[in-house]
């Protein structure tokens, strides 16, 4: 009974053997399960964006542009309210980086041609205790950087 | 409980709840909303709604505002006097974001609405400084 069991275990070992080599002869290259293939650029640079951890802040910094209307009174009213748009562009995009963006998209097709595309963008947010760090204006453009100090304990 | 001295502590506590009184009487409560319009990066409709509170306001005063003035006594000369200032300081009390955008064949046009809703503000007059305060 035991010289049977031996000899069992010899075929089984030996058929194993036989079914690799046919594989490899075949071409079929084969992996370890525990390997993983590294990432393309796009997803790892995805990856690599800072999270929000606990017992640290994170700072967002955005770059706002706003534009003066053309029927300003003075330079210094045109000044004031492209700054005014900046800011609000600034909190947007800094809406846009915290809470996310909705984003709802349509294309109409008729005989096989795009007649109308469609894409509607939405952001509702609340924003508080953010910082401009810097302002500039030049040729009709405001530009307002400003950031904002993120941490754990806000989103609890 | 009398104190070594005599009276002196409780006659010291009648000016100083007579002085905070007194301060207490030059305060008031203000509702003030704050709201502007974006529309393909142009400003609109930036309007500031300042009004005295009909009703008395009930909250905690957190992160007050300490604007310098002369004498002046009345807020919106105050705030108009001051309007960068108190714009920012409603900015960072935070305001309500709502945007919109759509783009039609590659055209794009957008829409941002900032506001602070109605909110009551606890006023203190005083000779050199105004100190306003939202309550919560």
């Amino acid at each position: 009974m035991r010289y049977l069991l031996v000899l069992l275990t010899l075929l089984s070992v030996t058929v194993v053997n036989v079914t690799a080599q046919n594989v490899e002869s075949a071409g079929i290259e084969t992996m370890d399960v525990g390997e993983v293939s590294p990432a393309p650029a796009s997803t790892q640079e995805t990856m690599n964006e800072d999270l929000l951890e606990e017992n640290k802040s994170l700072i967002v910094s955005v770059i706002g542009q706003g534009v003066a209307p053309l029927k300003s009174a003075t330079p210094a009213q045109a000044y004031a309210l492209a700054k005014r748009a900046a800011v609000a562009d600034a909190y947007r995009l800094i809406a846009e980086k915290v809470k996310g963006v909705r984003v709802d998209g349509q294309d109409l097709i008729k005989n096989m041609m795009v007649k109308r595309s469609t894409v509607r963008t939405s952001v509702i947010a609340m924003v508080r205790n953010a910082n401009i760090v810097e302002t500039t204006f030049k040729e009709g453009l405001c530009e307002v950087e400003m950031e904002i100090k993120l941490s754990h304990s806000q989103f609890q | 409980m009398r104190s070594r001295d005599g009276n002196k502590t409780f006659s010291l506590s009648i000016p100083i709840s007579i002085l905070f009184l007194s301060l207490a009487l030059n305060a008031g409560e203000y509702l003030i909303s704050y709201r502007y319009l974006i529309k393909d990066s142009i400003l609109y409709n930036e309007t500031l709604n300042i009004s005295q509170a009909m009703k008395k306001c009930s909250g905690k005063v957190y992160n007050p505002l300490i604007l310098e003035v002369n004498k002046e006594k009345n807020l919106k000369e105050i705030i108009s006097q001051n309007r960068e200032q108190f714009i920012y300081y409603l900015h960072k009390l935070g305001l309500n974001l709502v945007h919109k955008d759509k783009t039609v064949n590659y055209i794009q046009n957008s829409i941002t609405i900032l506001t602070l809703h109605t909110k009551c503000f606890k006023v203190d007059f005083n000779d050199n400084f105004v100190k306003i305060s939202p309550l919560k």
